[in-house]
């Protein structure tokens, strides 16, 4: 590829045509653009909320910009020493 | 062979006394055994040992116990001590399973706060019901019973109290679960652990309720289950039944001349309360020549009270007045125990489990001696 027909890849889809058809989601649920749906946590208020690929990172309700992802569901064994 | 010689009461006196100097201890050593003074018999006895050996209780609680065992070897005190924290069995959470875990404190650190709760339940289901839970062929821990295993859950989610005042500033007030404490903790009943652990009195329970165990904030949560197991405080100190178990010598004080007037003030002060009493010097004394007494009648003198209660902090050998007047010292064959336990056991069974045990133990060793010599 020579350094003219490169570009920074971005979030948006439109300011890379290259990527234009092509789907990097691994989880492949529902359409490419949309993206799973997963929880996250508002670092401000402690919502719990649904967002997309895409969507903008801000809370719902307060507009938080830090968000956290919740934390795994699977079991953890430690031993009480 | 010339018969046995008879050592003095004094030379007997001196032998179990450990002399505390100012600036050192000394006669530390126990003398007691064949050999060591030419002509006597030394050797230990039975007989001897019953007639001597005493045991006297001072106070007793479910809690806390302190007895002395006089006449006994030092060897036969460590013994018990050292039983008493690491040999009796006792159950103590061991494996902690974290399903959620949202709060500051790391699963790591509460999985071993959790651990060092200690618990107690049905004494009879503890002791004669559940077992060791024995390892695997491979050395993997071997298979969960209800017979070895206790399980145990602590789900907890921090909420915030919507009926809290609006100026509240006490996070217990104004969250629900803002602090989880032992109490939280709940038993799961596995099999016939239902009808052996009932509540109120027999169920699986932490000992002390309100031992903190992390503190949460709203949206927070602890979400896990444990499970216990027997153990030994040589595994780890989570297991050991006691507290503190310890022992010290009784203290000895002896006034070899007179302490008098203000003098003897003094010399009560530098003990803690109660090991020096102050008494009137009689008319009888006065009138003793070479007692030292002469002409003090009716003054004040320092007597020893209760050497029991004393620190040997050796403050009184750092006053001049006081040189050459008072002698400290410790009696070699004379143990306090102080036995504090966690709970589990009550304290006066915690001795009786200890004697069992080192006899146990002795057994055993028995057996090999006698193997050695076949």
């Amino acid at each position: 590829m020579s350094r003219e027909a490169y570009q920074v890849p971005t979030g948006s889809q439109a300011a890379n045509p290259a990527a234009v058809g092509k789907s990097f989601d691994a989880y492949g649920g529902g359409a490419a653009e949309v993206g799973p749906q997963m929880q996250y946590l508002c670092g401000d208020c402690g919502l719990k909320f649904q967002m997309r690929r895409g969507d903008a990172i801000r809370c719902k309700e307060c507009g938080c910009r830090i968000l956290y992802k919740e934390r795994t569901k699977r079991m953890v064994q430690f031993e009480a020493r | 062979m010339a018969p046995f010689v008879k050592p003095s009461e004094a030379e007997l006196e001196r032998r179990r006394t450990i002399q505390i100097n100012d600036e050192t201890v000394t006669n530390i050593s126990s003398t007691d055994f064949p050999g060591h003074y030419p002509g006597e018999d030394n050797s230990w006895s039975f007989e001897t040992f019953k007639n001597t050996f005493r045991v006297e209780h001072h106070y007793l609680t479910p809690a806390e116990s302190s007895f002395s065992l006089i006449g006994a070897d030092a060897a036969i005190a460590n013994a018990l001590r050292r039983i008493l924290i690491s040999e009796i069995p006792t159950l103590a959470i061991e494996t902690v399973y974290v399903y959620n875990n949202t709060s500051v404190i790391q699963d790591e650190v509460l999985c071993h706060r959790l651990g060092l709760i200690p618990f107690t339940g049905s004494k009879k289901g503890i002791r004669e019901f559940l077992r060791w839970r024995r390892k695997a062929e491979d050395g993997t821990p071997g298979p969960v019973y209800d017979y070895n295993t206790v399980q145990l859950r602590l789900q907890v989610e921090c909420t915030r109290n919507p009926s809290a005042a609006p100026d509240e500033r006490e996070p217990t007030k104004l969250y629900h679960h803002a602090h989880v404490y032992a109490r939280d903790i709940e038993f799961v009943p596995a099999g016939r652990q239902a009808d052996l652990f009932q509540a109120p009195e027999d169920i699986i329970r932490p000992v002390n309720p309100d031992i903190l165990v992390a503190k949460l904030r709203p949206g927070q949560v602890i979400d896990l289950q444990m499970h216990m197991h027997k153990g030994v405080g040589a595994d780890h100190a989570k297991f050991s039944p006691v507290a503190t178990a310890s022992y010290r010598l009784l203290p000895t004080i002896t006034i070899t001349r007179p302490i008098l007037g203000r003098d003897a003030d003094k010399f009560a002060r530098c003990f803690p309360r109660g090991v020096i009493a102050l008494e009137r010097v009689s008319a009888a004394e006065a009138n003793t020549p070479g007692s030292g007494y002469e002409g003090h009648e009716g003054e004040k003198k320092a007597v020893v009270a209760d050497p029991m209660k004393d620190t040997v902090s050796r403050e009184c050998l750092r006053h001049p007045e006081f040189e050459g007047k008072v002698k400290l010292g410790r009696r070699r064959d004379h143990f306090i125990f102080s036995i504090e336990s966690t709970g589990q056991w009550d304290s006066d069974e915690l001795l009786l489990e200890a004697i069992k045990t080192m006899k146990k133990k002795c057994e055993r060793l028995e057996k090999q001696v006698i193997n050695m010599v076949r």
